[in-house]
């Protein structure tokens, strides 16, 4: 399915999402934004039988963050630079945060500015050996956006934040893989390939339960100690109340690997 | 500067702000800590043009925390006391300063004084240097916010350990946790954070000043506070004469040059 700037290949109950404007390094346009609210459109719907996300970049970069080119610079004119946040980029955010499923970033490439956010909202992420991030935006007078000062010192603590934001330096993917932002790194020529049989083997996964998982820990880091335990009581129940459970426990039992249908 | 205990200077947008009590490995008291307030009054005024702030020790030590000595043996005296009469207030300005802010341990680094190199942005230390949760030793409980900043940037595990068991944490350890930034030879720290500092001093400090509040604000917010603070920072950081130099300068295909306004 081709949107605009962006296209999707569901195949085995994995949706493969591919930014899709390698001129500008998918730089994110408002057309790709929209391109990307109707791609997870596409994913969320049930029709589909999507288990699983895996998002990469066509060409060469995954994403050079903003599309520069298309803004208006005419001295004259005042920016809200803030604006575009809020109509395009969070309801993006939010959707990936509530997935039905597990995303995987396959980066194949440069990650920079919104571009290197984006890269960081998979639950995994895999990089290619030549791939890095940067925090590119104080290049341009910017403040990180799209998520990264909420993500960025969650993972990877504030001093290496700070440094990454303030310096605005590249973080080879090597380093990125020792400082414990992102889950693997693999050779350029293996990353997509690696990407998907991750992505086909959580697709065989219990899906209710991967994704109740992933929704523990974005909530984890906001909750006080009594409402993460509140939550994992309550995300039990429904876990424990899914046909893969009982299949989970039946497969235990017998000695036999389980089938998941996800549901 | 007309101080005893702090020396500043200030050159290229750069202040220095050095701890000068070597004698005693720059412990702090109150006298020292009533100058580094008034020093960082000098920092903020407008007039001086600071766009970055480095803080570092005169001698062979960055801080050796609070001065046990000026506590007035004998002289009862509540030990949170100048907690809240001077480091909070002290931390308090750090924390909303206007400009990046980098520490140059040059030595060690302990009880407070590991508190203090733990409130700047970016930390750059002595291959000699260590890092030292003196408190257990003397029967005290970590202070000066590092009970906050310690988790937040070296994760929980770290943090109990090296509180609980007062060890020295050397430079490299430090850097190998994600403590700290950069690790140098002796006798560089102050040289390699002037080269960063030079570096910060010369962006676009407006944006910068931004990042680091949404830094130091993140970790208290949920998911969704801090994207409401990253619209409202990058609006104001949209509004600056920086970012139009910025996008400029990557449309022209050359470096920018920024005012820090």
């Amino acid at each position: 399915m081709d949107f605009n700037r962006v296209k999707v290949e569901v195949e085995d109950g994995v949706a493969l999402l591919t930014l899709n404007h390698p001129e500008v390094m998918n730089a994110i346009s408002i057309d790709m934004l929209e391109g990307l609210g109707e791609a997870f459109d596409f994913i969320e719907d049930k029709a589909n039988g999507v288990r699983c996300v895996v998002m990469t970049g066509q060409g060469k970069g995954f994403c050079a963050g903003a599309n520069l080119q298309g803004r208006n610079t005419s001295p004259a004119k005042k920016t809200n630079a803030g604006a575009v946040l809020e109509s395009h980029y969070h309801p993006l955010l939010r959707r990936i945060r509530r997935l039905h499923c597990p995303i995987i970033t396959a980066i194949n490439g440069a990650a920079a500015g919104a571009g290197m956010s984006l890269s960081l909202m998979g639950d995994l992420k895999l990089a290619a050996k030549s791939a890095y991030f940067m925090q590119a935006f104080r290049r341009i007078g910017l403040v990180p956006d799209a998520g990264s000062t909420y993500i960025l010192p969650r993972l990877i603590g504030v001093a290496r934040s700070m440094e990454l934001s303030l310096l605005g330096e590249k973080l080879p993917a090597q380093t990125a893989l020792a400082w414990g932002l992102i889950n693997r790194v693999y050779e350029d020529a293996d990353l997509m390939s690696e990407a998907k049989k991750m992505a086909k083997e959580l697709a065989n996964g219990p899906t209710v339960s991967l994704a109740l998982i992933r929704g523990l820990y974005w909530d984890s880091p906001e909750n006080t100690f009594e409402e993460q335990l509140d939550l994992e009581f309550r995300t039990q129940r429904v876990a424990g109340d899914t046909d893969d459970f009982k299949e989970g426990v039946k497969a235990f039992l017998e000695k036999r690997p389980a089938q998941f249908k996800g549901r | 500067m007309a101080f005893d205990r702090v020396r500043l200077d200030i050159a290229d947008g750069v202040a220095v702000l050095t701890l000068n009590d070597p004698q005693v490995m720059n412990a702090a008291g109150a006298p020292l800590l009533d100058e580094f307030l008034a020093a960082l009054d000098s920092v903020d005024a407008p007039e001086n043009g600071v766009r970055c702030l480095v803080v570092t020790g005169a001698g062979d030590s960055f801080c050796a925390g609070a001065n046990l000595k000026e506590r007035g043996l004998g002289v009862a005296k509540p030990v949170g006391k100048v907690l809240e009469t001077h480091w909070h207030p002290l931390l308090r300005r750090l924390r909303r300063l206007h400009c990046p802010v980098v520490a140059a341990v040059n030595g060690p680094a302990a009880g407070g004084g590991m508190s203090l190199a733990l409130a700047c942005d970016l930390i750059v230390a002595v291959r000699s240097a260590y890092f030292l949760q003196a408190f257990r030793r003397i029967g005290l409980s970590p202070d000066v916010g590092s009970s906050w900043t310690l988790p937040r940037r070296a994760g929980v595990a770290r943090a109990m350990e090296l509180s609980m068991l007062g060890e020295k944490l050397p430079a490299p350890m430090a850097l190998e946790w994600g403590l700290i930034n950069r690790v140098v030879d002796d006798g560089q720290a102050l040289a390699e954070a002037m080269k960063i500092a030079r570096e910060l001093a010369q962006g676009p400090t407006v944006a910068l000043a931004l990042m680091r509040q949404l830094y130091w604000s993140s970790t208290e917010n949920t998911f969704e506070e801090q994207l409401d603070l990253e619209c409202r920072s990058q609006r104001i950081a949209g509004e600056t004469d920086d970012f139009r130099e910025g996008v400029a300068a990557f449309l022209e295909k050359r470096p920018a040059r920024f005012k820090g306004r």
